[in-house]
């Protein structure tokens, strides 16, 4: 019996085909109806005119598209032969846009996404209206990103060479009173204990002292077996570098290194998105991965007792707030200002070069592979980190959200298995 | 501001949007570059922004009216009151008027209508509203629950998200469909229809499809635009085509008003749009029931009607002929003017440089980056790179390949900082430009 599940609540349109066998869920489809062709409008455009296409690719990640983009073009210009070097103020200024991007999109998926599907899946409705909290501090955050970018959603402001803007200590002064701001919603709201004591927990033994709104989420997930729910094939990926995660894959726990030429794409039948591997295997990308790689200690914890269950997987996102908003302070304490913004010319014409760039989105590893002759595009390809998480599987075995949702006894279950990768379907088809 | 509409603006739209007026190598007579002088250097509002007493006095008592009408109606689906929680708390309700100055303001009216418009955002929650996604990115729906102000993002998410609004409500699947239904017929001819994205007409529709019979995404706004009172484009997506619709269109993807036709419609582009205008359309239908005054494009006058140019913060720079060279340089270090490196913000119509984004914090020229044309259309093709008209090497709606600036001799540059801009548009516009020196 195959049970066709739309996916609200998403950028974009989804469809999971569950086939049911003795009461469980024992395959799944997934399917994206939805595609704009955004690779093939970037064909024959000059390089540079990607900083301002792929950002419209999703309006919830555009900025990891933005700075996947403008490291694809820096790349590019560097086998080519030019030297690029980008100054410590760029660099942090990119890096702190981007954290402010991630915890807007993680906070959004806990309060939008995760809580109220928890509380009807459980029948323990609270009454709060959640989406209030969401936007305030997304909202908030983002207001920091802007006094760097612009703008958010979309902005251009980072170029290769660096960025375009020149901030004053007023900006950043600004700018680190809304950090401060949204750590004290994070502390008061989420986890209920002060950050610092929160980055100290790095044991199972000490998550019952979160309170708050992530704390009600681990009690009522704990007590409703959500640890043995929700496992995939505990297989992890991750292809950006950023201050608290490397390169590497985790098969389990076991650390080894990656090289981005092994990715490959593949079209899929009755989906217009594509799948993708990695020496032709699946793994999964997101906060999750993240930390297994960078071996972050009380997810580690949380992973030897409970594996890639569904519970590990939300606590590793939510806890992926805590690091970026204690990254994003340090970033801002440590701006060097009379650095130059960017240190190429804009005029800098490099006709033929391949580059590749990699980012660390929210939802995992997004890479921008480019080919450019005679000063146009000839090609450009977007592997987006859904593509990861929701590739169809092959013969041998389930792609990484099928398999977690494989066993499952309801379709709402599943969906909300499903949830817990944080799913964005814009991005995935393009 | 006195209503100042000069045809030769409008010529130079109409050149910039249908490609065809003037003819290959054509160049420009001197009495032309002058109108294109004046074009770049005058006020170009297209909005009156005073039309006297009687006219505002007439228009108070009909919002008036309007507004005591709409009290008599209880909240929709039991909402919350909101004017209780605002007169509580004492400083957010500072908070909310001084938002309120902002946005009477905005939309053109007297500091008089102040008190009908703080009304008028709480009655926000009297107008059904519909929200639906087409072939999106989503931004718009991001942009929106962006908080415009205090209280604000309450009474949008309270708003919005109780009818139907596909990213933000709490059910899924049947239930969302249900729920669409059931807002339809309830609210038949009453609701506004915000359409988020363009419309996919190739392969039969295919390229965009929403729920268990996969109805296209055409054939979904066919059905919801039927029983709306009007239709509110928002994001240049939905308007103009966007992003999907850039060259070579791989999905034959168009805007709303090429396909819905027997209804009004609005029309708020811009990538994404400005929350601040999408909340102004809204007050602007509670406080008189009827849609703002639009330009030739559909576009509500009081954002659309002058453009990024007239209000830049950087315009001192531009007349002076200082400019952005390189990023990064001492001109970027000193706030000049970008049109060297791309900016467009002579051709766009927006009212970015005075209300800007993320509750005013800042904007893309803020951060030292050129406006990109967003609210204009094609400007995908047309407007969306780093480098001005004249360095382009694109093909100009005038089919003729631009030389550089410099060639036109930058040397000659006077302190109104015009020259550039007379070579420029004189070049977009002319085609080819052999040596028609300034000399």
């Amino acid at each position: 019996m195959i049970v066709k599940q739309l996916i609200e609540k998403i950028e974009g349109e989804a469809e999971l085909d569950f086939t049911f066998n003795k009461g469980k869920v024992e395959d799944v489809k997934i399917n994206f109806g939805f595609y704009r062709g955004i690779e093939d409008i970037l064909v024959g455009k000059s390089p540079r005119d990607a900083l301002v296409i792929t950002p419209r690719v999703c309006g919830i990640c555009n900025h990891a598209h933005l700075l996947a983009a403008v490291r694809a073009l820096e790349n590019g210009y560097e086998n080519a032969g030019v030297n690029v070097e980008i100054s410590n103020k760029a660099n942090d200024i990119r890096e702190f846009t981007l954290a402010c991007e991630l915890i807007q999109n993680h906070m959004k998926w806990f309060y939008m996404t995760i809580l109220p599907q928890l509380e009807k899946l459980l029948g323990e409705v609270s009454g709060e209206n959640h989406a209030l909290k969401a936007s305030y501090l997304s909202s908030t955050i983002t207001k920091a990103l802007a006094i760097f970018a612009g703008q958010w959603p979309h902005s251009s402001y980072a170029v290769p060479g660096g960025v375009t803007c020149d901030p004053t200590y007023v900006d950043v002064m600004q700018a680190e009173n809304l950090v401060d701001e949204s750590i004290r919603f994070f502390e008061q709201m989420v986890t209920g204990l002060p950050l610092e004591k929160y980055l100290d927990m790095d044991g199972l033994s000490s998550l019952h002292e979160i309170g708050g709104d992530f704390g009600r989420v681990l009690q009522l997930m704990g007590m409703n077996e959500m640890t043995e729910i929700g496992h995939s094939h505990d297989r992890f990926i991750v292809f950006g570098t950023c201050m608290f995660s490397k390169p590497g894959k985790s098969l389990a726990t076991t650390v080894s290194n990656v090289d981005v030429r092994y990715v490959e794409e593949a079209e899929q039948n009755s989906t217009m998105a594509k799948a993708v591997s990695y020496k032709e295997r699946l793994y999964e990308v997101g906060p999750l991965a993240r930390a297994m790689v960078a071996k972050e200690p009380i997810v580690k914890s949380l992973h030897k007792r409970y594996k890639d269950s569904l519970l590990t997987r939300v606590f590793a996102r939510v806890h992926e707030v805590a690091l970026l908003l204690n990254y994003s302070k340090k970033l801002l304490k440590n701006l060097t200002l009379d650095e130059p913004s960017c240190t190429l010319s804009g005029h800098l014409k490099v006709l033929d070069f391949e580059g590749v760039g990699v980012v660390e989105a929210a939802r995992g590893s997004l890479i921008h592979k480019t080919t450019v002759k005679e000063g146009l595009i000839e090609n450009y390809e977007i592997i987006v980190p859904t593509q990861w998480n929701l590739s169809n599987g092959n013969d041998e075995e389930q792609g990484i959200a099928a398999e977690a949702m494989v066993g499952s006894t309801t379709t709402e279950e599943a969906s909300f298995i499903f949830r817990a990768f944080d799913v964005c379907s814009v991005c995935t088809t393009q | 501001m006195n209503d100042y509409s000069f045809q030769f603006k409008f010529t130079f739209l109409r050149i910039l949007n249908s490609y065809s007026v003037f003819k290959k190598g054509e160049v420009m007579g001197i009495d032309k570059q002058d109108s294109v002088k004046s074009l770049f250097t005058a006020q170009s509002a297209k909005v009156d922004t005073n039309r006297g007493d009687a006219y505002y006095e007439a228009l108070y008592t009909q919002c008036r009216a309007r507004l005591d009408d709409l009290k008599k109606l209880a909240p929709l689906n039991n909402r919350m009151d909101f004017k209780e929680s605002i007169e509580d708390e004492g400083l957010e309700r500072r908070d909310f008027l001084k938002w309120a100055s902002a946005t009477t303001a905005m939309l053109m009216l007297p500091a008089s209508f102040t008190p009908l418009v703080a009304e008028a955002a709480v009655m926000m929650n009297r107008v059904p509203v519909i929200w639906i996604e087409l072939s999106d990115c989503a931004g718009n729906t991001e942009a929106l629950i962006r908080s415009d102000g205090p209280k604000i993002d309450e009474i949008i998410l309270d708003i919005i998200s109780l009818e139907f609004n596909e990213t933000l409500l709490a059910a899924s699947g049947h239930q969302a469909e249900k729920q669409l239904e059931d807002a339809v017929e309830h609210f038949k001819g009453k609701y506004l229809l915000f359409v988020e994205g363009a419309v996919p007409m190739g392969l039969n529709g295919q390229y965009g499809t929403i729920g268990a019979s996969a109805e296209t995404f055409h054939d979904h706004l066919q059905r919801l635009a039927k029983d709306a009172a009007a239709i509110v484009a928002v994001g240049s997506c939905a308007t103009f085509g966007g992003i999907p619709a850039a060259a070579p269109n791989p999905t034959d993807a168009v805007g709303v008003m090429d396909v819905v036709k027997g209804k009004p419609i609005i029309n708020i582009p811009a990538c994404p749009a400005n929350p601040s205008n999408m909340v102004g359309v809204i007050l602007h239908y509670v406080l008189t029931g009827g849609i703002p005054e639009l330009d030739s494009l559909l576009r509500p006058k009081f954002a659309f009607g002058y453009r990024i140019h007239d209000n830049c913060e950087r315009r001192a720079h531009f007349d002076a002929g200082e400019y952005v060279e390189e990023w990064g340089d001492e001109g970027a270090k000193n706030n000049f003017c970008l049109y060297k490196v791309g900016c467009k913000g002579p051709m766009t119509f927006n009212n970015c440089s005075i209300i800007r984004y993320n509750e005013g914090v800042n904007w893309p020229v803020g951060v030292g980056r050129g406006c990109i044309g967003c609210s204009e259309p094609d400007f995908w093709d047309k407007y969306a790179y780093e480098r001005p008209m004249a360095n382009a090497n694109i093909k100009a709606p005038t089919g003729g390949v631009e030389k550089t600036v410099d060639e036109f001799g930058l040397g000659l540059l006077t302190a109104a900082g015009v020259g550039i801009a007379i070579h420029a548009a004189a070049s977009a516009v002319a085609g080819k430009k052999d040596n028609e020196g300034e000399a």
